[in-house]
């Protein structure tokens, strides 16, 4: 053991833990060193009138988990040691919520997660005293309520049925997030996610304080999205017939999001990444499931919609527009990533549009691309695309287009040079898929495209503003973590995501600066993060374990 | 577009599932004639007298499956246009098992925890394509288990109906290996007893037949050792979070019925310092570096141990570990040097004397040691012929064990650690990765050669192998998903034996995770679903 380390370990050992185990550490907070408990007769006051009914059950739900979370502090004696000072502690009987003056009509919290973005109202105030004098949370909208009753579901251990904090008062002073896109983005098309899988991955989602939900929800492989009007797609391109999410699962699942702060994007990946429709539309796919696959697409099967044909440009930006029109997000994504060149080289029916119309590919991918982006903007939603819409096709994107950054991180700069709008999801950092091996088969030595795993640690050191200007730093919205399910099924679900997603969430709400003023780094996030894990497998979601328990009782102890 | 390709996919979409028994026997023949289970399909003993009670069981378990697995094959229309077909085809009225003539009748469980090189786990399985009885046979009531693993896993559903397209089936079958394990550690983190006999269940799907479980270590001390209660009571998470004496036996039974034996692993002297909070006389650098000390009052203090917890487990393996030692632990650790000092004796010769007395302890108690490699390729310590070897480091140290005479398990890391690739788990470590990256994918694994560089006499040493979970990064939120499907892949190269081909090996492989997930184990996809229904077509050279 060298000094350095030694030095660590008694700093480790002597001292508590400083801060409360919050996640997203709030922008500003300031913690005593009181303890104070839920008294038995505890209740949330709700002071908003005319509440809107996901309010009030979003209070409902805030007094279940404080009864049923159930966690024990995650030190050595488990709170033991806290016994003495709980016994004797004030009991707090109250919390009451409001919305400032001013702010006295309550739309929504649905209402208000589906607000342009960039525009949403998530800021709380909330104080906890340790005199049993009644705890307030106040807001300027019902979504900066819920934040604030996230953050208070977060301050609480279990002590033999007590339930207590140690570290009152508390006060947080306009904690509001950093970056308004806090996201997670699921792919529900190399394998199928039922409803109450995504559901319990947006609670989750919601603990963290996330704010979308980029549902990447078909591809080549599947199609379950039902589409009105459309629904021979997915009853052809899906994997069974109850492999699909029907009109009213979509409708289940965006109000079930709204209620809990999160906007639902939703992709239609164009022109590539489509193969799937060839099962109900033969006509407007390309190269559908060609062989070998390795020269028509990134993974099998190929198929990419005939982006020169006229008819097939109508049939996509009608289908868009058809899903798109029921959705209350003003966001909706056409993709566009990995357009695969040589599966148009080799399509009879492409090349004859082309000769017909007289245009290059790419000024057919830029006809095909305003024409969906068209039936979005029409219908008033902002197109969201991938980054190779940006900086590898020469296609006339309109400037409220957001635009995915996915390749590397390296290539958020060249977005910002365009003036466009950036969502951080690079690969090198956010990709929860990589390091767990090559899926393909035949391949006994392949690992995964994208190695290593990105750890949590890796995640939460991403710098939104890395490479640029303080001109450019609105044009970031925020950033997200990803799962590419070809590995990934409701089984290892939660184990995958959870608790490493958070990591980004807390990286996009608190930004650079923890509350006292020092830089966010890993070593005061590693015993929060346990904290939220234990939390979240407490609330039934499989977080994983980031290390031995002995470790994540003993904070620091186990560090490098 | 090349030919070659084109002609392998027509035949590989073809709407046939495959036969997709995982590990796939020794011998067997398939047909083309579709069959289904009749109504009333039973299992029947015959000149069994006094079937024992885990065998009937195992018979009852089986027909639960049939029942409930409704597994579709797994081909694009998951067998639509196989329903006018399923529906004509001739019904299954009847198993019927027996053992072969002279056999004796134990139980399975009885079976299953004779020596390791003495179990017979072989049987033949004969299911005519005409509707007459099926017929299991086997020398042993392990071989029927293993027997009546094989009949549940041929069957798929459609529409209620349980059918097969590949009968007449004939099966002759029995290991290329007797151990064929998986490792548990429940020290870094805890697993009750639920997560372990769900993962009992699996193993004995894919046949694996030992649970080394490696279940204290310097994190936490779960076992309660009967006359050595203060560990477990002072050393585990919480009181909760322990295995009680009859918590073991209900895991050991549990295990045994499933043709399981259970080598536990009490590590010493390393990857004890958990036994500190207990007893801090016998533990040397705690919480610095874990490790205990050879005093004359620790060994003899180890040695009841081992004998106390040894006798929990039916077992006749029982590890002392012997991993890890790290010597700097006892160059600082004053009480160590002067009991060196007092004795006259190296750390080398101490070591020596602490394994001795721990393995006579063991022997006394009629158990057969096993350690990890350092204990015969990095110290100078004298094991008993029968010892047998786990390879961990590398793959490449079998040779080494091979060359001293031991026999000995494959466990190694750079083919068989499940927690490989998931990061660096020490804290404050931001671009740190695990230390035996990458992920170990079930193809490496099932490229494994358990010869390699092994004469032909050395290669009766190589008693089989096993995939291992050291916990530090799971827990039961993720334990199925890290483990299954791929710890099969080491279950059929230790069964079927070495050389199997993985793009052959993937469709059923496919099959066998499916059917986890119909039993409750949640095994994660290797694939996209759409390439699990096409066999093949997502192979990288398709």
């Amino acid at each position: 053991m060298n000094l350095k380390n030694i030095l660590i370990l008694a700093v480790a050992l002597t001292h508590p833990p400083s801060t409360f185990a919050l996640w997203p550490i709030p922008r500003s907070l300031q913690t005593g060193t009181s303890f104070v408990k839920l008294a038995s007769n505890f209740d949330i006051e709700n002071q908003v009138t005319n509440a809107p009914a996901d309010l009030l059950d979003a209070i409902q739900r805030t007094k279940t988990l404080l009864a049923t979370d159930k966690l024990q502090r995650l030190a050595v004696g488990r709170g033991l040691n806290d016994s003495t000072a709980v016994g004797k502690a004030q009991s707090l009987s109250r919390l009451t919520i409001s919305l400032l003056p001013g702010h006295t009509v309550a739309r929504s919290i649905a209402q208000e997660a589906v607000q342009p973005i960039g525009q949403r109202s998530e800021g709380y105030s909330l104080s906890v005293p340790s005199t049993g004098a009644a705890a307030t949370l106040t807001a300027n909208s019902t979504l900066g309520l819920f934040r604030g009753l996230t953050t208070f579901g977060q301050l609480w251990y279990d002590l033999g049925g007590t339930t207590y904090s140690f570290q009152a008062p508390v006060v947080i002073t306009n904690d509001s997030p950093a970056y308004p896109y806090r996201g997670l983005m699921l792919d529900t098309a190399r394998n199928f996610f039922t409803v109450s899988d995504i559901k319990r991955t947006l609670d989750a989602m919601s603990w963290v304080k996330m704010s979308m939900f980029h549902w990447h929800v078909t591809d080549s492989q599947s199609f379950p999205l039902e589409i009105p009007n459309f629904p021979e797609i997915s009853s052809k391109g899906a994997y069974s017939t109850q492999q699909v999410y029907s009109s009213a699962d979509v409708q289940d699942i965006v109000s079930y999001a709204g209620a809990r702060g999160i906007d639902v994007l939703v992709e239609i990946d164009t022109p590539g990444h489509s193969g799937s429709i060839s099962a109900s539309h033969p006509e407007h796919i390309a190269c559908p499931q060609s062989d070998p696959w390795s020269d028509f697409a990134g993974e099998p099967p190929s198929g990419q919609l005939r982006l020169a044909s006229q008819a097939t440009t109508n049939f996509t930006a009608n289908f868009i527009s058809a899903i798109a029109k029921t959705l209350p997000s003003k966001l909706f994504s056409t993709g566009g990533d990995e357009i695969n060149t040589n599966c148009y080289a080799h399509d009879a029916s492409t090349q004859a549009d082309l000769k017909s119309s007289g245009r290059t590919l790419e000024q057919a991918l830029n006809v095909f691309t305003q024409a969906t982006h068209k039936a979005l903007l029409d219908i008033g939603k902002t197109p969201v695309v991938w980054e190779e819409m940006a900086l590898e096709h020469q296609v006339s994107l309109s400037n409220e287009t957001i635009v995915m950054v996915w390749i590397s991180s390296q290539n958020a700069a060249a977005v910002a040079k365009k003036n466009l709008r950036i969502v951080h999801g690079p690969s090198d950092y956010f990709y929860l898929d990589c390091g767990a091996g090559e899926w393909l088969g035949n391949d006994p030595t392949g690992n995964s495209w994208c190695d290593p795993f990105k750890t949590w640690q890796k995640a939460y050191t991403f710098d939104p503003l890395a490479n640029i200007t303080a001109q450019q730093a609105p044009l970031v919205l925020g950033g997200q973590q990803l799962l590419w399910t070809e590995q990934s099924s409701p089984e290892n679900l939660d184990s995958i995501v959870w608790p490493r997603a958070a990591s980004s969430a807390e990286v996009f709400w608190t930004g650079a600066v923890l509350p006292d003023g020092t830089a966010r780094n890993v070593g005061s996030a590693l015993p929060r993060l346990h904290d939220i894990r234990y939390r979240m497998v407490k609330r039934g979601v499989r977080a994983i374990a980031l290390q031995p328990e002995w470790c994540a009782i003993r904070p620091n102890v186990c560090n490098a | 577009m090349k030919m070659l390709p084109l002609v392998a996919l027509s035949v590989l979409l073809s709407l046939t599932p495959a036969f997709a028994v995982w590990p796939l026997p020794k011998q067997f023949t398939t047909g083309s004639t579709p069959l289904r289970l009749a109504s009333g399909f039973s299992i029947k003993l015959s000149g069994i007298q006094n079937a024992p009670k885990d065998l009937t069981d195992a018979v009852t378990r089986t027909k639960g499956f049939l029942s409930k697995d409704k597994l579709q094959a797994l081909v694009p229309d998951r067998g639509a246009s196989s329903a006018a077909t399923i529906k004509s085809a001739k019904t299954l009225k009847s198993l019927t098992l027996s053992l072969t003539s002279g056999s004796k009748v134990r139980s399975i469980s009885d079976e299953s925890i004779v020596d390791v090189e003495s179990r017979s786990e072989g049987y033949t399985l004969t299911i005519p394509a005409d509707g007459s009885d099926a017929v299991l046979k086997a020398n042993s009531t392990l071989g029927l288990f293993r027997g009546l693993t094989t009949f549940g896993q041929l069957w798929y559903d459609w529409a209620g109906t349980t059918y097969t397209l590949q009968a007449p089936f004939s099966i002759v079958d029995a290991p290329a290996y007797p151990y064929r394990g998986f490792m548990l550690d429940t020290a870094r983190n805890f697993f009750p007893v639920e997560d372990i006999k769900r993962t009992l269940d699996a193993m004995s799907w894919v046949k694996i037949n030992t649970l080394h479980w490696h279940v204290v270590d310097s994190q936490s001390f779960p076992l309660v050792v009967p006359g050595f209660t203060e560990l477990s009571t002072q050393g585990a998470y919480s009181s909760a979070s322990v295995y009680s004496p009859s918590d073991v036996k209900e895991i050991v039974q549990y295990a045994a019925a499933r043709g399981i034996d259970v080598m536990a692993e009490i590590d010493t002297p390393g990857h004890t310092s958990i036994i500190h909070k207990s007893h801090p006389e016998h533990v040397a650098c705690f919480e610095a570096s874990p490790w205990s000390q050879f005093a004359n009052a620790t060994t003899n203090f180890t040695a009841s141990l081992l004998s106390a917890a040894s006798s929990m487990f039916p077992s006749k393996l029982f590890s002392t570990g012997g991993d890890e030692l790290n010597t700097n632990c006892y160059d600082k650790d004053a009480e160590t040097q002067t009991e060196l000092n007092e004795q006259g004796k190296t750390l080398e010769q101490a070591l020596d004397t602490f394994t001795q007395a721990s393995h006579a302890a063991l022997k006394k108690a009629g158990k057969r040691a096993v350690v990890w490699q350092e204990m015969v390729l990095d110290h100078q310590v004298t094991l008993a012929n029968d010892t047998v070897i786990l390879v961990w480091i590398s793959s490449a140290d079998a040779a080494s064990v091979a060359a001293r005479g031991f026999k000995f398990i494959h466990a190694a890391s750079d083919y068989f650690y499940l927690d490989c690739g998931g990061g660096g788990w020490v804290g404050a470590n931001v671009l740190g990765n695990s230390w035996c990256d990458p992920f170990k994918t079930w193809q490496k694994s099932y490229s494994f050669n358990p010869t390699a560089n092994l004469t032909a006499e050395q290669s009766k040493l190589v008693l089989g192998g096993q995939h291992l979970l050291w916990t530090e990064q799971s827990s039961p939120s993720n334990l199925d998903p890290v483990v299954w499907p791929r710890a099969a892949s080491s279950a059929e190269l230790f069964w079927s034996g070495p050389g199997g081909d993985v793009s052959k090996a993937l469709p059923r492989l496919h099959d066998i995770a499916y059917r986890f997930i119909e039993r409750g184990v949640n095994a994660i996809p290797l694939q996209p679903q759409w390439c699990a229904l096409r066999a093949g077509a997502c192979d990288l050279t398709a």
